[in-house]
């Protein structure tokens, strides 16, 4: 590969992840309670618009899927199904104690202790429920791993279905659900 | 030969200029509209943003041949209704193929391309792309009549039905059609309030209400294609108001460089202060819903409407 | 022999042989009656020439049938279709029964409509109007369903039509003295009388579908099997423009200059009345959820704008009503094939039934997809050159503004209905209860095809119709029409290029396209109708969530008032206010003799005392 190939396939590059850094849709599902923050977030006082943050209203359109907070077996098939939908690239962000290790469900028989055995996460936001400040303070972070080029979770999930399908398989116990799409 | 390379050259650029314009007007607006509610809001070239995003997903989904090609007929909408209004009069690069005869022409091929995307929607399947288009068709019948009644009005006062003619009359006469026949002009305004899809008449594709109603399937590229189309298609129509209304812009058969850029300079600033009107009116309305937003347009904008050809008949 | 008389005489014994090969067996007959009309066809456009006149005389009456322009355009109409649908009917009736009773009157449909064609004297128009009638009156109760209903009110309306008719030649023969139609007109017959006129267009009105005598049409086009509707909307319903165009242009051209108020009435009354056919029966097309239903209504919208253009009398009004008339027996033919298509593989056209027909009949959504764009009037195609030329007549030849906006509704309203048709029966999610279908065979899906490439060919160039047309309007009186192979023009000096237009969309398709297609070739992936964002969940595969009931009904909320008023429920309280009346006058008979004997001494006593003012010497 000569100096001058390097060099194009690495502008072409840059553009897309500078424009997938500064517009990133969210999709519009409040899977548990810290969606009580988003609303905040995205209005006027601490405004998520101004970093080209958007809400999206279905999985076709967005790019950034938010867990917020604690997710129920019952939503986790949900959230996989939506996770699905959604085309490459796409990222994920976890709010709250809850996705990383339980939080205040940990012992519970329903909820997930550990998000990240189910989809891949790219970024974490603790707290319980995290601040507007802090969301926003985990947006800048996402935008950073996507310059460095770290964000590109959606292949490694189609490399790694079979371990997060034995996965998802073990806790959904009512699994009907068509295979993979992409 | 050299005539019909600088004709399809001008087609081209006028083709990148409205695209340009279109995204740009998009951006300033969801600027101001964030100023509006106190907050900073994303910057001017945010639409261009999405748009790189969306052209660089890696993977795109599509539900059929129909469904491929619906961002496509907005854009064979588009770019042909931009061949036949003239940009700036008489100049050399951006006349484009207009020709006599064709304000009922604009008329239908506006409609190809809602109709075009409406088959792609509905061969998704999805149950909202289907709700939604049948919302948007019956506005449809709402808004076209008091603004085809505009136009009549206009084409009985000066006996033409030729765009080109209209701008003509404007330039000799030095006065603006929006001041001698301004209920003609009320009506079309009102009008074009329902043809931009902002508030009041946005139920289309509401987002939390239809799950965004038409483009619900559409992502990556073919949300992308969509979204440029969508901005062509209103600098078309504010193009097409500027001028029938407002005199157009350029003056006659200047080709220098200086010229053209005066002549593109007037026609944004004429634009961006038409493009304002539904959109103030927007940051102060709520929803309408279906029923209600056809019954609007068959009160004021009708009676004005007719105001606007019995007063063209009069005089 | 004479060729004009040899086609009817190969009609009528066509139709009888295809009524007996019935007995072989029956598909030997739909092929004896495709034989039949296209050896017809063949003849006709081979051997007539408009010298050809063929003058006899029967019974002291002198009968005359030739050919001009004008009627040509109209037995380009017939033939055309007649020969595609029967090639149509030929699979689309394979298990049909009593097909010998039904390809006997299709034929004989044909004859009576090329026998009108023919006829330059109004004894011979009559007899084949008649024929016409009761031949597509035996096919309407072909099926035996509702035969009350829909089957009797066709009848009745076109008995209505018919006696009118009679009584207009009748008064015709006894005014001026001759039954042949152009002597009739120089004498004046149609200019001097108004009553004379306005009898004739009562006839013609109920076959064209005018308000307010329309009301048979829904039922009767619905009902009656998709192989003849195809005749039956696209050609049958244009005799009545072919009369009109008659009348009218007499009346306009003839008319003495006092008399200049009568015709003004006649033309406006005809014009708007014209017009509120098209909207009323659009807003009716748009609620409808069967698809044969929807087409009825639809073909009675059309008729609506064609009536309006030949009610106008001027060059671009006549030229738009010709234009639509053939244009409009294309697209309403190619799309009644379709819906017999979908008919014949699915088993049923309730739209609220059907849905996700486009992978598995292709090439019918091809031929439906440009009919509707063709229906809708939107460029490029042949539609598009009809409606503008409608718009420039009313706005810039008559002085009729208002009119325009309610085509103009009319129209938009169509949209609705066209993207309907598409949607209910092509689009939308694809169910298991349609899964076993299979695309209709090549029989049935050729003769669409044609009538669709004529669509596209005539919107590029228009030119090769409008050539023809212009050489009919030079016949019924206007000269120099102006226009080229691809452009028109108005009288205000503009001009419509359909070729550039046509060449643009082309081109920017072909770019789009490749340009859609090639980015990001790799990534793009095609799936199923079951694939959709419906909030995470995934539906059951016996749940259907296509959105096809009530599908318009926030446009019929809003025009709820417009929906109020139907002639139909207004004919049905005139007839039931005449039933009244007969009830009442039933009761002078008795049945018993003396009361009988009492009225003949009543009226006897009567005369008596009246003599002397009811007999004067």
């Amino acid at each position: 590969m000569s100096t001058n190939e390097k060099n194009s396939k690495t502008i072409l590059e840059y553009i897309s992840e500078w424009s997938r850094k500064h517009s990133l849709f969210v999709m519009a599902y409040g899977t548990g309670c810290g969606a009580i923050e988003i609303p905040s977030t995205m209005t006027s006082r601490y405004d998520a618009e101004r970093f080209g943050i958007r809400g999206a209203a279905t999985p076709r359109q967005a790019d950034v899927l938010l867990i917020t907070g604690y997710l129920a077996t019952k939503t986790l098939k949900r959230v996989i199904r939506v996770y699905e939908q959604m085309q490459n690239p796409k990222y994920v962000i976890a709010f709250g104690s809850c996705t990383i290790n339980g939080g205040m469900y940990y012992d519970s028989y329903n909820t997930i202790n550990s998000l990240d055995r189910y989809i891949p996460v790219d970024v974490y936001i603790n707290g319980c429920m995290p601040r507007p400040e802090a969301v926003i303070s985990g947006f800048v972070k996402l935008q950073e791993e996507i310059a460095a080029g770290r964000c590109h979770k959606g292949e490694k999930y189609i490399e790694n279905l079979e371990w997060y399908r034995a996965n998802q398989k073990k806790i959904i116990k009512n699994w009907r659900m068509p295979d993979y799409n992409w | 030969m050299e005539d019909l390379g600088i004709k399809i050259l001008g087609a081209i650029l006028t083709t990148i200029m409205a695209f340009a314009v279109g995204m740009t007007y998009g951006g300033i607006t969801r600027k101001l509209t964030a100023r509006v509610q106190n907050r900073r809001g994303p910057t001017i070239w945010q639409n261009f943003i999405d748009l790189l995003k969306l052209q660089s997903k890696k993977s795109n989904i599509a539900h059929g041949f129909m469904g491929h090609m619906a961002p496509a007929w907005i854009i064979i909408a588009a770019i042909t209704t931009l061949m036949f209004i003239p940009v700036l009069n008489g100049n050399l690069w951006f006349p484009n193929l207009t020709f006599h005869g064709d304000l009922i022409f604009l008329l239908y091929i506006m409609v190809f391309g809602s109709l075009g995307m409406a088959l792609g929607a509905g061969q998704t399947g999805n149950p909202n792309s289907a709700i939604g288009v049948s919302r948007g068709l019956s506005q449809m019948v709402g808004f076209e009549i008091p603004f085809v009644l505009a136009l009549v009005g206009l084409m009985v006062q000066y006996q033409t039905t030729s765009i080109k003619d209209l701008m003509e009359v404007q330039q000799q006469t030095g006065i603006w059609i929006m001041f001698s026949n301004p209920f003609s002009f009320l009506a079309a305004i009102l009008a074009s309030l329902g043809m931009f899809r902002y508030s009041p008449f946005d139920i289309v594709g509401a987002p939390a209400e239809l799950a965004s109603g038409p483009v619900s399937e559409f992502g990556g590229k073919y949300l992308g294609t969509m979204m440029s189309g969508g901005s062509i298609f209103a600098f078309i129509k504010l193009t097409l108001f500027v001028d029938l209304f407002m005199g157009g812009a350029g003056n006659g058969s200047d080709t220098g460089i200086w010229a053209t850029l005066l002549g593109i300079v007037i026609l944004l600033v004429k634009t961006f202060s038409l493009y304002m009107i539904p959109v103030f009116y927007g940051w102060v309305s709520p929803r309408y819903r279906t029923e209600q937003s056809i019954q609007y347009f068959y009160r004021w904008p009708l009676a004005l409407g007719i105001i606007s050809v019995i007063w063209a008949v009069v005089l | 022999m004479n060729s004009l008389f040899l086609i009817l005489i190969i009609l009528f014994g066509g139709a009888i042989v295809a009524y007996l090969a019935n007995k072989l067996a029956p598909i030997v007959s739909s092929i004896v009656s495709f034989i039949t009309i296209t050896t017809a066809a063949v003849l006709f456009f081979t051997q007539v020439n408009t010298e050809t006149i063929y003058q006899f005389t029967l019974g002291g009456i002198d009968l005359q049938w030739g050919i001009d322009y004008y009627t040509y355009i109209f037995a380009m109409i017939v033939f055309g279709l007649g020969v595609l649908a029967s090639l149509y009917s030929i699979q689309y009736m394979q298990d049909k029964e009593r097909l010998g009773y039904f390809n006997f009157n299709f034929v004989m449909a044909i004859l009576g409509m090329t026998g009108i064609i023919f006829s330059q004297d109004f004894v011979s128009f009559f007899i084949f109007w008649e024929i016409m009638t009761w031949s597509s009156y035996l096919i309407v109760i072909y099926n035996g369903k509702e035969v009350r209903k829909i089957g009797i009110k066709y009848m009745i309306f076109s008995a209505i039509g018919a006696y009118a008719m009679l009584a207009a030649i009748v008064s015709i023969k006894g005014s001026f003295g001759t039954f042949i139609i152009a002597d009739a007109i120089n004498a004046g017959a149609l200019s001097t009388n108004f009553y004379i006129p306005i009898l004739l267009l009562i006839g013609f009105a109920v076959k064209a579908g005018t308000m307010p005598m329309h009301v048979w049409g829904p039922g009767a086009y619905s009902n009656s099997p998709m192989s003849f509707t195809t005749v039956f909307s696209g050609a049958l319903s244009k005799m009545g423009i072919l009369g009109m165009g008659i009348v009218l242009t007499a009346l306009y051209h003839k008319a003495a200059i006092n008399d200049m108020f009568g015709v003004m009435f006649i033309k406006q009354s005809l014009m708007w009345l014209g017009a509120i056919t098209a909207a009323i029966a659009t807003i009716y097309a748009v609620i409808q959820t069967d698809a044969k239903k929807l087409l009825a209504y639809s073909s009675i919208a059309q008729l609506g704008y064609i009536t309006i253009g030949i009610a106008t009398g001027t060059k671009l009004g006549i030229m738009a009503a010709l234009f639509l008339a053939v244009i409009h027996g294309v697209f309403k033919g190619a799309l009644f094939m379709v819906v017999g298509a979908v008919e014949r593989q699915v088993g049923t056209t309730d739209m609220t039934k059907i849905s996700g027909l486009i992978r598995k009949m292709p090439w019918t959504f091809l031929v439906a997809l440009i009919s509707i764009i063709a229906l809708a009037g939107i460029p490029p195609l042949a539609g598009f050159v009809g409606k503008w030329m409608v718009y420039e007549a009313l706005i810039t030849e008559t002085n009729s503004y208002f009119l325009v906006v309610v085509v103009f509704f009319a129209s938009t309203a169509g949209f609705l209905y066209s993207y309907r048709f598409l949607f209910g029966l092509f689009l939308g999610q694809e169910e298991d209860d349609t899964a076993h279908v299979k695309e209709a065979p090549a029989t049935m899906i050729i003769p669409m095809m044609i009538l669709a490439v004529i669509l596209v060919v005539i919107g590029a160039f228009p030119g090769l119709l409008i050539d023809p047309i212009a050489n009919a309007m030079g016949v019924m009186g206007y000269t120099d029409v102006n226009f080229g192979l691809s452009t028109l023009s108005n009288v205000w000096g503009e001009q419509l290029n359909m070729q550039s237009i046509g060449m643009s969309i082309g081109i920017v398709f072909v770019v789009t396209f490749a340009f859609l297609s090639l980015k990001g070739m790799k990534g793009t992936k095609n799936v199923g109708t079951k694939d959709i964002s419906t909030s995470g969940e995934i539906p059951y595969d016996h749940e259907n969530m296509t959105y096809q009931l009530d599908f318009f009904k926030p446009f019929e909320r809003a025009l709820a008032p417009l929906y109020k008023r139907s002639m139909d429920k207004i004919w049905n309280q005139f007839g039931e206010g005449l039933e009244a009346l007969f009830d009442f006058t039933r009761k002078f008979n008795t049945g018993n003799g003396q009361t009988y004997a009492l009225y003949v001494v009543v009226f006897l006593v009567l005369m008596l005392l009246l003599k002397d003012t009811l007999f004067i010497n």
